[in-house]
C-alpha cells in the first residue's frame, strides 16, 4: 500500500544531476518542493535520491482558451484540472544514491531511463539517508536553482522525522554544516540557519 | 581543569580522551595557536594552565603553558555583523562553527615515548596535533617528588593535588630573585624557599632582614602571628643577630648575638654606597678616601668629634688639600651615624669573623634590623659592611681550597630585599652586590634578591638571575626586567600581568623544569608540622638542646 502511495510519477528526462518527473493530477502534498524522492537507475541496481526544486505546470491551448472565457461552471472547472492534457512536471536535483543498501553522497554513476517511477523517500528512508549531511554541498552547488531555500525546505522536512532533543541535535548539526560551508557569505548564512530555527 | 559547555549536550558528549583542541599554526618563538574545540567553554579556561600535545607525527608529546586566550571567526565580517542575541539558534549555530576560540600555547618541554625526563623542546608538534589539557600526572612527571633536594614551593593553578617542587641545588648555584609588588607575598614565599635551603642543608644563607620577617614571630598586616626561621629550626641552624637589641627583646626573640660596628671597623668603602643616600657629593665622596688616609682609623670619630682632632682637621684645610666648605658637609652629613645606635666608638668587636664561621660551618645568620629597618641608609651601610667583608673571606678561603689548603668554603646565599637600592645600574657595576651577581659562583657566593621594583636593578645583573620567582607585577617596566635576558618568555607577559594580587607566582628559570604558576605553599600549621615542628612544648625542649642562646631562657 505504502509504496503505491508514495510513487508520485514517471521520469521523462533526466541527466547525472537530476530529473525530471510528469504526474497527471498532483496528491494535495506531492509532489511538494523540497521533497525527497528516489527514482529507480542501473536496471534497478540503484536509486538515485533526489530533491524536488521546481514543479511546473505549462500552458496549453485549452487552457488559455478557457482563461479568457467569460465565465466557467464548476463543471467546466473541474474538467480541465483534473483530466489535464498537459502532465504536471516537477524537477529533482540528485543529491545521492542507494545502491546495495547503501546511501552514497555523490552523483550517481548513471541517471535512470525515462518513464522509471519516481517514489517519495518514506520517512524511515528519509531519516537514514539524512543521518549524514554530506548531501549539503551537492545541494549548496547546484547552479542557478534557488539553492538556500531548497536547503532548508529539505532540512525541515528531515527535522520532522525525529523528535524533541533528537530533532534540536539534528538541526543543530544541520546549522554547523551549513556554517562550514557558507562561512564566506554571512549574509546568506544568517538566512539559511535563522530558517532551521523551530 | 576545564569545564564542559552547554554544547556537551547537544555535540554528544565528550569522551574522555577528547582533545581540548587541535594544534592550528604558530611558531616556537611565538607561541601555537590551537584552535578550541566548541564543546569545551573557553570561559572556563585561564591563562597560564598547563596543556599536552600529543605530536601526530611520532609519539612525543610537548608541554606548554597557555598564555593567552582569544575571539576569533572564520569570517573576520563577523565582528561588524554579529547575529542578533535573541535569535538562539543562530547563536549556538555560529558560536560552535564561525566564531571559534583560540589558545596561544608557549611551548616548554618534550617528552619522548622512551625517555622519562622531559628535555628542552626544540621543535614543535605538526599541524592538527590534538591538545589536551594536562592531567596531574602529567604535571606531576615534570617536577618530581620531593626528596632531599627538591622543595615543595605550592601547586600549579587548580591543581591542588600536584606539587611543584624546586630544585634547591640549582637554585643556589645562581643568584635569583623574587619580585612582586608590596604585599603580594614576596616575603612569605622567600621565607618559604629559605626553609627548603635550610632544611637541606645546601647552603648557608646570610639574611638581611629588614622588616622583622624571617627571625622570629613574624606578623602580618592584621596581627596574625607566623613562625620565624629561628623558630622553624630551633636546634641551632639559624642565629638571629640583631642590631636593635631593644625591639628584638621587645618582641620576644630570642637572639644569638647583637651586632655592634666600631666606627673603626668602616672604611670610606662602605660610605660610597651611602653617597646617595646621604646627598654627599662626588668631591666630597672623593674626600673621604684622603680623610680616611690622613686622619688614620679614628677617622670617623674624628669628624664627629667625638675625639678630639680640631687642629688635625685645621691643618688639612690650611693645607689646602680640602676645602673647609667640603669638611664641613662632610661632618654635617655625617651627624646621621650619630643616630646609628648600633654604631660604637673605638675599634668594635669580633663580629665579622664571628658571623663568617657561624655561615661557614652552616649555620644560617638572619641579621634583625628591628626600628633601623625603617632607615634605609642604615640597612643599605650594614648589608653593604657585612656582605664586603664575609664575601672577602669566601674569596680567601675559595683560593687557599683552590690551592689544596682549606676546605672548599660553604655555598653561601645572601639575601637582600629592597635590592635595587644596592644594583642600582649607576652603582652596581663597584659595588659589592654588582660584584657578586657577576662573579656567578665563583667563590661559592650567590645572591636572593627580593625587590618590588625589578626595573630598577641593572639590566646585567638582571640577566644573570638564574631563578625568577615573581609574584604580581602591574608596571610594564618591572615585567619586562622580570624577563630580560630569557629567551622566549616574553610570552608569559600576559600570565605574570594576571596573576592574583597574593599568594600566586610565576617560577621561571634555573630551578625548575619549566615556567609554572603556582599558588604559593600556605605559612601555616600544617607548614611547621611538615617541616617538624609540632607544638610551642616541643619547640622549647628542643631549643634548650640546641646551642645556647644568649638571651633564650
Ligand atoms: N604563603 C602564604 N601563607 C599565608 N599567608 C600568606 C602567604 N603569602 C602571603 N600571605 C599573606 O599576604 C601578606 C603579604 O605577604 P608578604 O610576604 O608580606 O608580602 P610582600 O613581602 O610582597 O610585601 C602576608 O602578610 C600574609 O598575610
Ligand atoms: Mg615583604
Amino acid at each position: 500500500m505504502e509504496e503505491v502511495h508514495a510513487m508520485i510519477g514517471r521520469v521523462t528526462r533526466c541527466s547525472i544531476r537530476g530529473f525530471v518527473g510528469a504526474v497527471r493530477l498532483p496528491e494535495p502534498d506531492l509532489p511538494s518542493f523540497g521533497a525527497f524522492c528516489k527514482a529507480e537507475a542501473q536496471q534497478g541496481h540503484s536509486q538515485v535520491i533526489g530533491l524536488i526544486y521546481d514543479i511546473s505546470i505549462e500552458d496549453d491551448e485549452f487552457a488559455r482558451q478557457m482563461a479568457t472565457a467569460e465565465s466557467l461552471s464548476p463543471e467546466q472547472f473541474s474538467d480541465h484540472q483534473y483530466n489535464r492534457q498537459v502532465p504536471v512536471e516537477f524537477s529533482a536535483l540528485a543529491i545521492g544514491y542507494q545502491r546495495d543498501d547503501q546511501f552514497h553522497y555523490n552523483l550517481p554513476p548513471q541517471p535512470p531511463l525515462t518513464l522509471a517511477p519516481i517514489r517519495a523517500l518514506t520517512p524511515a528512508e528519509r531519516m537514514a539517508f539524512t543521518q549524514r549531511l554530506d548531501f549539503i554541498p551537492l545541494i549548496l552547488s547546484a547552479p542557478n536553482l534557488p539553492v538556500d531555500d531548497l536547503l532548508t525546505a529539505a532540512l525541515r522536512q528531515a527535522a520532522q522525522d525525529r523528535s524533541g532533543g533528537e530533532r534540536r541535535r539534528f538541526l543543530l548539526q544541520a546549522g554547523r554544516e551549513c556554517a562550514r560551508l557558507l562561512d564566506r557569505d554571512l549574509s546568506r548564512l544568517h538566512v539559511v540557519v535563522r530558517g532551521l530555527a523551530e | 581543569m576545564i569545564e564542559r559547555s552547554e554544547l556537551e549536550d547537544i555535540l554528544g558528549p565528550r569522551v574522555d580522551e577528547a582533545p581540548l583542541g587541535i594544534v592550528v599554526g604558530g611558531s616556537l618563538s611565538s607561541g601555537l595557536q590551537i584552535k578550541i574545540d566548541p564543546r569545551f567553554s573557553m570561559e572556563k579556561l585561564a591563562v597560564g594552565r598547563y596543556v599536552v600535545i600529543r605530536g601526530r607525527q611520532t609519539s612525543r608529546r610537548f608541554f606548554g603553558i597557555v598564555t593567552d586566550i582569544a575571539l576569533d571567526a572564520t569570517n573576520p565580517d563577523l565582528v561588524r555583523r554579529p547575529p542578533d542575541l535573541s535569535e538562539d539558534f543562530v547563536l549556538e549555530v555560529y558560536s560552535s562553527e564561525v566564531a571559534i576560540g583560540t589558545l596561544n600555547v608557549s611551548l616548554m618541554l618534550m617528552l619522548d615515548e622512551e625517555q622519562s625526563e622531559p628535555r628542552p623542546v626544540k621543535t614543535i608538534p605538526s599541524h592538527f596535533s590534538p591538545t589536551y589539557e594536562a592531567s596531574a600526572q602529567d604535571v606531576e612527571c615534570v617536577f618530581g617528588e620531593e626528596d632531599e633536594t627538591h622543595f615543595y614551593v605550592g601547586t600549579p593553578l587548580d591543581m591542588e593535588q600536584v606539587q611543584v617542587n624546586i630544585d634547591l641545588a640549582r637554585f643556589v648555584e645562581r643568584s635569583s630573585g623574587v619580585f612582586g609588588k608590596s604585599g603580594t607575598g614576596k616575603s612569605f614565599i622567600t621565607r618559604t624557599v629559605l626553609t627548603g635551603i635550610i632544611k637541606s642543608g645546601l647552603a648557608a644563607t646570610l639574611i638581611f632582614d629588614m622588616h622583622n620577617d624571617y627571625g622570629w614571630a613574624v606578623k602580618d598586616e592584621t596581627g596574625r602571628e607566623f613562625k620565624g626561621l629561628r623558630q622553624l629550626f630551633p636546634d641551632g641552624r639559624v642565629s638571629v643577630v640583631t642590631l636593635d637589641e631593644d625591639t628584638s627583646r621587645a618582641r620576644g626573640s630570642k637572639i644569638d648575638r647583637v651586632l655592634k660596628i666600631g666606627y673603626e671597623q668602616i672604611e670610606p668603602e662602605d660610605v660610597e654606597m651611602l653617597s646617595g643616600l646621604l646627598g654627599l657629593s662626588d668631591v666630597q665622596t672623593g674626600a673621604l678616601y684622603y680623610l680616611r688616609r690622613t686622619l688614620g682609623p679614628s677617622w670617623i670619630a674624628k669628624l664627629l668629634e667625638i675625639e678630639k682632632a680640631d687642629e688635625e682637621l685645621q691643618n688639612l684645610i690650611e693645607s689646602g688639600r680640602i676645602v673647609a666648605g667640603t669638611l664641613g658637609a662632610i661632618q654635617r652629613k655625617f651627624e646621621f651615624f650619630h643616630r646609628m645606635g648600633f654604631l660604637v666608638p673605638g675599634r668594635g668587636d669580633d663580629a665579622v669573623e664571628d658571623i663568617f664561621l657561624r655561615l661557614s660551618n652552616g649555620t644560617n645568620v638572619v641579621l634583625e634590623f628591628g626600628n633601623y629597618g625603617n632607615t634605609m641608609a642604615a640597612y643599605i651601610l650594614v648589608a653593604n659592611y657585612l656582605t664586603r667583608r664575609i664575601h672577602g673571606r669566601y674569596v680567601r678561603q675559595k683560593n687557599l681550597a683552590s690551592g689544596g689548603k682549606a676546605d672548599e668554603p660553604k655555598p653561601l646565599v645572601i639575601v637582600i630585599e629592597e635590592a635595587h637600592k644596592f644594583l642600582d645600574p649607576k652603582i652596581a657595576s663597584h659595588t659589592i652586590f654588582g660584584v657578586i651577581a657577576r662573579e656567578l659562583r665563583k667563590y661559592n657566593v650567590t645572591l636572593l634578591i627580593v625587590d618590588q621594583r625589578p626595573s630598577g636593578i641593572d639590566d646585567e645583573v638582571m640577566s644573570q638571575i638564574g631563578t625568577r620567582v615573581t609574584c604580581l607585577l602591574d608596571n610594564e617596566a618591572d615585567i619586562r626586567a622580570v624577563f630580560s635576558g630569557v629567551s622566549g618568555a616574553s610570552t608569559l607577559r600576559e600570565v605574570l600581568a594576571r596573576l592574583d594580587t597574593r599568594q600566586q607566582a610565576l617560577i621561571l628559570g634555573h630551578a625548575v623544569p619549566m615556567p609554572v604558576v603556582i599558588r604559593t605553599r600556605d605559612y601555616d600549621q600544617s607548614f611547621y608540622a611538615a617541616i617538624g615542628v609540632t607544638d610551642e612544648s616541643n619547640l622549647d625542649d628542643r631549643a634548650k638542646m640546641g646551642i645556647d642562646s644568649l638571651y633564650g631562657e
